[in-house]
């Protein structure tokens, strides 16, 4: 199967090497979002944060876990420009660090989700009858548990049962199963869109394994609705991740958590509302850039706006 | 119609069943049980056998898994593991009554409000009131509850002092008493609710204004404004409302979140309040109670598009 | 500025009309230059192929085109200026005035208002009538329209009507308030070949009873030349000939009008002679081009000689109220088009063993299990797609398939080649036994049966280049290596006319007629036994479906190869069969030689198509025998015949309660018809 697909990818590249064939198909596709306005505003607010995230480790003026007792409650000053919390731990070393937590999990379980959903939805759209009314029977199962209530029940559960488990691989996993029954809706409602065409009868007509007509005839063509769904996804993923850190059942402490920030510090407004704003304000922002960029990617794409929701 | 609608409520039934299994055995699979999580640190092995005697805890799960949902359907949730006199079913009716306030508060403002500013700009499409709206819709989709109620709460409460920045209340008194208190949580919950039912509206006004027969209508040389109201919106609106129907659960993670930031007495707030406290029994039914929930409103979402959608009301 | 309406100017009159579309992707020149006229009580025909602009004129004498749209010239609507009307002028003509007819009336009705409402609207606003007297109106329209239970039939919605019951229901809205000018844009396009008929029927007859000019818009040439009364022929965005119907087709004066003529596959002559079918090469001028001093048709025209590249061809008359554009119009005459080959006789049917050979052919779709639906068992009765069909194809021949929509003609052509699995029936490819499912069968019997598909645009895989279906089909089926593969992938290409250098373009770079023939390339890679053509050149334009009837042709010539040919165009299966197989409901209704089925006698339901068939011959005497509904979808086995709820020769209870008897045609037994009427007494009634 792998050779063949390699010699296949061979004989349809203008290209000798398929890698720089993905990379120039890659960036027409980047093109095409840079030509609308939500992409253009929404790709620039996600690399700022992505650069922040990579970068934060080297210019975060301080330790983010360190305490600063005489500090505390700290107004923006020259030292501390985002002021300090009930600790004096610096507001803006934390929310740098918090980046990189809350883009991993979002990122890391987004793709485990749509992975496992892209499989999924093809598989049940190619092959129909029975075996695709079980798995839509058992993704309806799936989906009717609230995601953030069984987030919710799951970590209880990990966390009283478990000591010592790394959480944001729980997080992970709750974000990748409970956006796969979605997913896979979506995924397969766009491959029995492509299904039915003649360039797939033709496949069959040929002899070719299923699963090359899977994943090398139809996939393709289902990638641009697999990357809306990804790019949506994310934002859901950072919206349950902070949400779970905000509820006290995200990522342990001393790790800095958007979430769990805003939640501590709200109960300070009054005296230094700029810590919890400064993580809320950074949260946001990342969600708004993402699904701008979504919506650049389906407007660039063609793609109707399905009203999928977290 | 009938038949569907036996055949559906049945489906849930099944649904309902698998969930309470999984809901039960995710809770069953904690370390200790809800006698020694009572009991704490003073727990002594023969104090610990006497309270699980009393709490039924030491039969086997599956008889008190039937126990459980078999008093869940006469509506008897059993005792709060805090104290005996709680009793679950009034807290979680309570509790349910104030959820649904804020909850159908939330769609009566935002679903006509929604709907409406939908319609008039989707008519504008690509105009620059349309660009500038429809990208101001999406980027309140994307705020996070809990930034907005925080934004709120600084400048209605701390900054204003116009509202009470939490809806913690005396014992005794009740929501419906001090309606301020409901202010805030409505806002927030309304929010990303009324500029998600804009976008799609929007969007689904868009595709309809496309269509052939919105064409023959133009060429009939209707009015636009009968045009839109007698082609487009009926068209436009139906599959909208089945969208938002179909994503009530939405309403539910943000609720969650929301009644705990205003520390609302919801079911969301007794949710993370049993967690925080360890009161198994009252976790167990708020869940149970917060999915079924979930399972009928999806229902009469499908009920809904049922309904509005002559196709199927007439096959 | 109100404009009045002018009773001594002409209905409408369009002059030098030019359309340009602004989009991101470039200026799109739809209209160049058009200039026409339409007078009370005549209908004009607007001919050409696809993107020649005809719609884009419709539309604007409708004064509806997008804002990105950018208009030059004038069309005058009774003397007013639609181009510099307000909205509100705009709106006081349209639907009352002036109205018009769709193409795919299913999308032009509105889904979720029913069919009465849909009518009276109009009345209401343009006429003031008040809702009952509107009511009353729409039933007289609809009866006037030939709906049947008029009264009762505005209380349905749209998706409650067949085809051609929505566009009697459009036609209807169109004529409520008597308008002036009647525009139709493909009216009868997509719509199954007997109902077309009848539309064009009641067109014919309307444009005698309603004193209104009509716009005729299509693409199809015998449909043309059945309502027309003048004829003008666009392409590339300009008007290249005008004149009345007899004189264009029987004498056209611009080559491109004649071209398109000799692409349509005719009935053979009085003496008998079939002729090979011209195709016009090349590709339609590029509307993304500006205009530039010189014959747009030039390229592509065989007379063309220094001048045309200079000069861009004014209007010129060319007699009899015959205007044509082009400056050599003097030396149009038969033939231009390369001579008229007679087409070489195909060698008789072989005694041995034929390619194919399907015996009791049957697809039941779904059904017949019990499904357990919570309170008992329902039992489904199955869609009876394809009901005991026979057909045989010898090396070198033909067979056409022919039906309506739901007639079962895709069925078979699928259940033949396994995408569907048959559920009955034996299947043999040189006598030897095929799976019912395609991926059962052995690397030989899938590289000897091919297939080719309707829609072009959907064969190829739109995200990968052309060279992918190419060589994937050679090194299955001929073991190629990858550098032989490809080598042989750009003689393939050649071979069907396309140039080495698309093995490397994308699907969406070529225009429908270059994706057919990649799709050929593919089929004819394995050199198959038997190529499946399941409408192969319906989604093609005239001149672009003669190619590929030629290309088709020569190919059998060389290889010997077999097709089975499924269409539902009369005209094609005609010209291209060598025997026929004419499916009524999954049903064989009749089956034959060419020649046999295609004349008396035939069985009704031929005889049906045959007379719903239009011919592009202003001379050809209209038929009568017309078939009202639709094919239907039958769960349960037919009582009596299948044919009988439609069929016009119906006999009376025999048909209802009897199956046909097979009966021998009176040429011998390869000719079979299926029907209670004697054969003898088919042959009295049809001569």
């Amino acid at each position: 199967m792998a050779a063949a697909d390699h010699t296949a990818a061979r004989d349809v590249s203008a290209s000798a090497n398929p890698l720089l064939r993905f990379a120039s198909s890659a960036r027409s596709a980047l093109t095409l979002i840079l030509r609308t306005t939500t992409g253009r505003v929404g790709f620039t607010i996600v690399m700022v944060h992505l650069t922040l995230a990579v970068i934060g480790p080297w210019i975060t003026p301080y330790t983010p876990t360190d305490f600063h007792l005489d500090d505390r409650f700290s107004a923006p000053t020259a030292a501390y420009w985002l002021g300090t919390d009930e600790f004096g731990r610096d507001v803006l070393s934390r929310v740098l660090a918090g980046a990189r937590s809350i883009i991993w999990i979002a990122t890391v379980g987004t793709v485990l989700g749509v992975t496992l959903g892209t499989i999924v939805g093809v598989t049940s759209g190619y092959a129909g009858g029975k075996i695709d009314q079980i798995i839509m029977r058992i993704v309806d199962w799936l989906l009717a548990i609230p995601s953030l209530l069984l987030a919710i029940l799951v970590i209880n559960m990990a966390t009283q049962r478990f000591s010592g488990v790394d959480d944001s691989w729980i997080i992970i996993g709750i974000i990748g199963i409970s956006f796969m029954p979605n997913n896979s809706r979506v995924i397969r409602s766009a491959t029995l869109a492509v299904k039915p065409l003649e360039f797939v009868e033709s496949a069959r007509l040929r002899g070719e394994p299923t699963p090359y007509i899977m994943f090398r005839e139809i996939l393709p063509n289902v990638l641009p609705v697999v990357a809306v769904e990804a790019a949506i996804r994310i934002s859901f993923a950072l919206l349950l991740t902070a949400g779970l850190g905000f509820l006290g059942l995200g990522v342990q402490e001393p790790t800095p958590d958007w979430g769990l920030m805003v939640a501590e510090n709200a109960k300070h407004l009054s005296t230094v509302p700029l810590s919890a704003l400064a993580p809320g304000f950074a949260m946001a922002s990342l969600v708004v850039g993402i699904n701008l960029l979504a919506d650049g990617i389906r407007q660039a794409q063609n793609i109707p706006e399905t009203g999928d929701s977290r | 119609m009938a038949r569907f609608l036996i055949v559906r409520i049945s489906l849930i039934m099944v649904t309902l069943l698998a969930v309470s299994i999984a809901i039960f055995s995710l809770i069953e699979l904690l370390p200790g049980d809800a006698a020694a999580l009572m009991l704490g640190q003073q727990s002594t092995p023969d104090s610990l056998r006497n309270l699980q005697e009393q709490m039924g805890l030491d039969r086997p799960p599956h008889i008190r898994y039937l126990e459980w949902i078999g008093g869940a359907l006469r509506g008897d949730l059993g005792v709060s593991a805090k104290s005996p006199d709680i009793s679950i079913s009034s807290v979680i009716g309570e509790r349910l009554r104030n959820s649904a306030l804020l909850a159908v508060s939330a769609f009566v403002i935002a679903v006509p409000l929604g709907l409406a500013m939908g319609v008039w700009v989707g008519s504008r499409a690509d105009t620059k009131i349309d660009r500038f709206l429809s990208m101001g819709g999406l980027v309140t989709i994307s705020l996070p509850e809990f930034v907005t109620g925080v934004v709120m709460i600084l400048v209605l409460s701390t900054m204003l002092g116009w509202l009470p920045s939490s809806s913690i209340m005396m014992p005794g008194e009740s929501i419906i008493g001090n309606p301020q208190v409901l202010i805030m949580p409505i806002l927030t919950v309304t929010g990303a609710l009324f500029a998600y039912i804009f976008r799609m509206a929007r969007a689904n006004v868009i595709e309809v204004m496309e269509s052939n027969y919105v064409r023959t209508a133009v060429l009939k040389g209707l009015p636009m404004r009968t045009v839109m109201v007698r082609h487009v919106m009926p068209n436009a609106l139906l599959p909208t409302i089945t969208v938002i129907a179909n994503n009530v659960g939405w309403l539910f993670g943000g609720l969650i979140i929301i009644e705990n930031l205003f520390a609302y007495p919801g079911m969301g707030g007794e949710l993370i309040n049993s967690i925080k406290t360890q009161d198994i029994p009252m976790l167990q039914s708020t869940a149970m109670v917060i999915a079924a929930v979930y399972a009928f409103s999806n229902l009469a979402a499908d009920l809904t598009y049922g309904l509005l959608n002559p196709r199927v009301r007439l096959s | 500025m109100t404009q009045t309406p002018n009773s001594e100017a002409p209905l409408m009159q369009v002059e030098d009309l030019a359309v340009t579309f602004y989009t991101p992707r470039g200026a799109f020149r739809a209209v160049r230059q058009a200039s026409l006229e339409i007078a009370r009580g005549e209908v004009l025909g607007l001919v050409g192929e696809s993107g020649c602009g005809k719609s884009t004129v419709a539309f604007a004498m409708m004064g509806y085109l997008p804002g990105t749209a950018q208009v030059e010239g004038a069309v005058r609507f009774e003397g007013m200026d639609i181009t510099a009307m307000s909205d509100a002028e705009l709106r006081q003509m349209r639907g009352n005035h002036m109205a018009m007819v769709y193409q795919d009336p299913v999308t032009s009705l509105n889904p979720s208002m029913r069919v009465g409402r849909q009518v009276e609207e109009a009345l209401v606003y343009h006429l003031d009538m008040t809702a009952d007297q509107a009511r009353d109106r729409a039933v007289d329209l609809f009866e006037s329209v030939g709906l049947a239970d008029p009264g009762r039939i505005g209380r349905r919605y749209p998706h409650q009507l067949s085809g051609g019951m929505q566009q009697r229901v459009v036609i209807a809205m169109a004529l409520a308030c008597e308008p002036h000018l009647l525009i139709m844009d493909e009216p009868t396009t997509g719509l199954d070949v007997t109902t077309e008929a009848t539309i064009l029927d009641l067109i014919v007859e309307l444009k005698d009873r309603v004193n209104a000019g009509i716009l005729f818009v299509s693409h199809n040439l015998g449909v043309i030349s059945r309502v027309a009364d003048r004829v003008a022929v666009m392409y590339a965005g300009e008007v290249v000939e005008q004149a009345a119907v007899r004189d264009l087709f029987k004498g056209s004066r611009h080559p491109y009008t004649a071209g398109l003529l000799s692409c349509v596959p005719q009935p053979p002559g009085d003496d008998g002679v079939e002729h090979q079918l011209s195709s016009i090469p090349g590709a339609v001028f590029d509307a993304q081009v500006e205009q530039s001093e010189s014959c747009l048709f030039a390229p592509r025209c065989p007379l063309a000689q220094d001048d045309c590249a200079s000069v861009s061809p004014p209007m010129l008359d060319a007699g009899d109220d015959h205007a044509v554009k082009c400056l050599h119009h003097e030396n149009v005459k038969p033939g231009i088009w390369g001579d008229l080959l007679e087409r070489q006789q195909k060698p008789d049917q072989d005694g041995g063993v034929p390619v194919l050979n399907a015996k009791g052919l049957r697809k039941f779709y779904g059904g017949g299990r019990k499904k357990w639906i919570l309170f008992g068992p329902s039992v489904r009765q199955p869609v009876r797609a394809l009901v005991d069909v026979d057909m045989r194809v010898g090396s070198g021949r033909t067979l056409g398939i022919v039906g309506e929509s739901g007639s079962g003609k895709s069925t078979a052509a699928r259940a033949i080649v396994g995408l569907i699995p048959r559920n009955g029936g034996s299947l043999e490819l040189h006598g030897e036994s095929l799976d019912s499912h395609v991926h059962e069968r052995t690397e030989e019997q899938r590289s000897a049966m091919r297939m080719v598909f309707q829609n072009p645009t959907a064969s190829l895989n739109p995200k990968l280049p052309i060279r992918h279906a190419i060589v994937r089909a050679l090194r299955k089926f001929a073991g190629l290596s990858h550098a032989e593969s490809n080598e042989r992938a750009e003689e393939l290409l050649e071979s069907v006319g396309l140039d080495p250098s698309f093995l490397d373009r994308q699907p969406s770079e070529l225009s429908g007629g270059q994706q057919q023939r990649v799709a050929l390339a593919s089929a004819f890679a394995a050199n198959p036994d038997l190529v499946v053509a399941d409408e192969a050149v319906s989604a093609l334009d005239v001149s672009v479906q003669a190619q590929v009837l030629n290309l088709l042709e020569n190919h059998q010539r060389e290889t010997g190869n077999a097709y089975v040919f499924i269409t539902h165009d009369l005209g094609v299966v005609r010209y291209v069969s060598d025997d026929i197989l004419v499916l009524y409901a999954g049903h064989v209704a009749e089956y034959g030689p060419s020649p046999d089925v295609l004349s008396a006698p035939s069985h009704p339901y031929t005889e049906a198509l045959l007379s719903a068939a239009p011919i592009p011959d202003p001379d050809a005497e209209p038929t009568h025998i017309r078939l009202e509904g639709s094919v239907p979808t039958l769960r349960a086995a037919f009582e009596g015949c299948f044919f009988a709820g439609r069929c016009p020769r119906k006999l009376g209870d025999i048909c209802d309660h009897t199956p046909p008897p097979q009966q021998t045609g009176l040429n011998g037994d390869g000719h079979v018809i299926n029907c209670h009427i004697p054969v003898e007494e088919l042959e009295a009634i049809q001569r």
